[in-house]
């Protein structure tokens, strides 16, 4: 697993549409605001590989990134209980 | 290399069947590893006690049998066992609603159906831990084809195709993959990232790792760190095996930790986008194989050390023709149950509707994409007629136009009073998640051409979105 990234800021909308865009090298403006199962994967994929976690996949975490503006909000709560776990303080 | 012996293989399916092609071998041989190994022995208990239970349940030699699991050692029990019995199996992916789920089960008038109560396994999980209930059902009636495969594909005429294959056909599929040298074998591993219920994870995956002594490895995560954790936990030569999704998610790693054991990937399920082979290649110094398949016949043609792409070499005796630019398929018998349209099997020809060239010298064969209105989302198969048709059937809904235009999307316009609300719930009724459009483009009225019919082009439905202020 890559090393923990304890000071990086969760991912911005900015930053959500910068990853979702690197599935299919598409350009940021093909990004839509519904994320279908596989851009989700694909989402989390990127996000634990660059934040060096695993996330907890609830179904609720699931049901909350259905939208990139779900995925902002969900992810920035799923890193921190993450991180939290993994420094000890969860 | 030789193929398997089918000199005793009947129309039906039977014990012998199970036992000699996928359940021979040594007791202790690890054949699945789901969270924890499993071995032939323990796999064959497994077996044994869902035959008892599909037996005690009533199921019979000849009988049909719906499973509607999730990938877990449960299904693979079950269809083991219900095989084992001489019954005619159906599969139906779980993701389906319960809607699609009736419909598909009153076309095949399945006896019984297997269902889970519970389940466990996050979601980025391949596989599930699966507490199941066997229930029969009203109406069901014993199988009156020899067939003992049923499976659902979507279909272009609003309803699913009902697709059916015989234990011969299953066994000659084996057989096929048993010739080629570079598919996985006894001693080796193949981690599967693809479905068991869809034919690629099906065959390719589950029945050929089981008839080949290989070991079929389910990764715990379906992430590129999972699927690379599960290659590197093992040094014996391992294969990954999904669909291009996945390709681009391990191409899409930055690790970067050696790989001594992993032999090759190999994706099947939709065309693989020009640039990732030669990415793959560079990232893992191994080749990126690709095979051509279908539900109704299972594998037909591969590349498997990606020294052809884009072509596909034909598997052993597959006979192919290009008639009018669409790939056909000799086949003894139509692959179709029930009412279906009579233009795709002729003449001992199944018609892919797939736009294909075959190199008259080599035979090679290039897969150009659809002729139809098929699309693949990420492997799995989605007929946007069959969309259309359900969105526009819907009472909320006057009119619809689905189109693939990056994703699938849906313009329609709403009956008197009806709200987006509504359209929104019913597609979560009646349409499976893959299925569902990504965007719903509601309009005052659909664009019409000057005789009256609604413009498909996407073009010119997104401006007339954007004009409404919706799109």
């Amino acid at each position: 697993m890559a090393p923990s990234t304890p000071d990086l800021p969760s991912p911005d909308r900015d930053a959500v549409i910068a990853l979702l865009a690197g599935f299919g090298d598409r350009d940021r403006a093909e990004v839509g605001e519904t994320l279908d199962s596989l851009e989700l994967t694909w989402l989390v994929a990127q996000v634990e590989q660059r934040y060096g976690v695993e996330l907890d996949l609830t179904d609720e975490v699931f049901a909350g990134m259905g939208t990139v503006t779900g995925a902002v909000d969900t992810l920035a709560g799923a890193l921190d209980s993450a991180r939290g776990t993994a420094a000890g303080h969860g | 290399m030789t193929g398997v012996d089918l000199s005793w293989a009947t129309p039906g399916i039977s014990r012998e069947w199970v036992d000699d092609l996928l359940l021979a071998g040594s007791s202790d041989t690890v054949c699945l590893r789901f969270d924890e190994p499993v071995d032939r022995a323990a796999l064959r208990a497994v077996v044994a006690v869902r035959e008892a239970e599909l037996r005690a349940a009533g199921l019979v030699a000849g009988g049909t049998v719906a499973l509607r699991l999730p990938p877990s050692l449960a299904y693979v029990g079950y269809l083991l066992a219900a095989w084992r019995i001489g019954a005619q199996v159906s599969l139906l992916d779980h993701r389906l609603t319960r809607h699609e789920v009736d419909g598909a089960l009153d076309r095949v008038a399945a006896q019984f159906v297997v269902e889970a109560t519970e389940t466990r396994g996050h979601r980025l999980r391949g596989y599930a831990e699966v507490v199941a209930a066997v229930s029969a059902r009203e109406g069901g009636r014993p199988a009156a084809t020899p067939h003992a495969l049923v499976q659902f594909s979507s279909g272009s005429t609003g309803a699913s195709k009902v697709i059916a294959r015989t234990a011969a056909d299953l066994a000659a599929e084996l057989d096929r993959y048993d010739r080629l040298p570079e598919f996985p074998r006894a001693g080796e591993r193949v981690v599967l990232l693809a479905s068991i219920v869809h034919v690629l994870g099906l065959v390719g995956g589950l029945l050929n790792a089981l008839h080949a002594n290989a070991e079929l490895v389910f990764p715990q995560r379906l992430t590129a760190e999972g699927i690379l954790a599960a290659v590197a936990a093992a040094d014996t030569p391992a294969t990954v095996l999904g669909v291009p999704f996945h390709a681009e998610l391990l191409t899409s790693s930055t690790e970067r930790t050696p790989l001594p054991s992993l032999r090759r990937m190999v994706v099947a399920g939709e065309l693989v986008r020009p640039t990732v082979p030669a990415r793959f290649r560079e990232r893992f110094g191994v080749p990126l194989g690709t095979m051509y398949g279908m539900t109704e016949i299972g594998v037909i043609a591969t590349d498997l050390d990606g020294s052809r792409w884009p072509a596909v070499e034909p598997t052993h005796g597959m006979r192919l023709q290009v008639r009018d630019g669409e790939l056909w398929i000799a086949m003894a018998a139509s692959p179709y149950l029930g009412l279906q349209d009579p233009s795709r099997f002729v003449d001992g020809w199944l018609r892919t509707r797939d736009a294909a060239g075959i190199d008259g010298g080599t035979g090679l064969v290039t897969v150009l994409g659809r002729l139809d209105s098929q699309v693949s989302i990420g492997g799995l198969k989605v007929d946007l007629t069959e969309v259309e048709q359900t969105i526009a059937g819907m009472a909320a809904v006057r009119e619809a136009v689905v189109l693939h235009d990056g994703g699938v999307r849906a313009y329609l316009s709403l009956a008197d009073g009806a709200s987006v609300a509504e359209v929104e719930l019913e597609i979560g009724r009646t349409l499976a998640p893959f299925k569902r459009p990504r965007e719903l483009v509601v309009l005052p009225v659909l664009p019409r051409t000057a005789t009256g019919k609604v413009v498909r082009a996407a073009a010119v439905l997104a401006a007339a979105g954007e004009n409404s202020g919706k799109g």
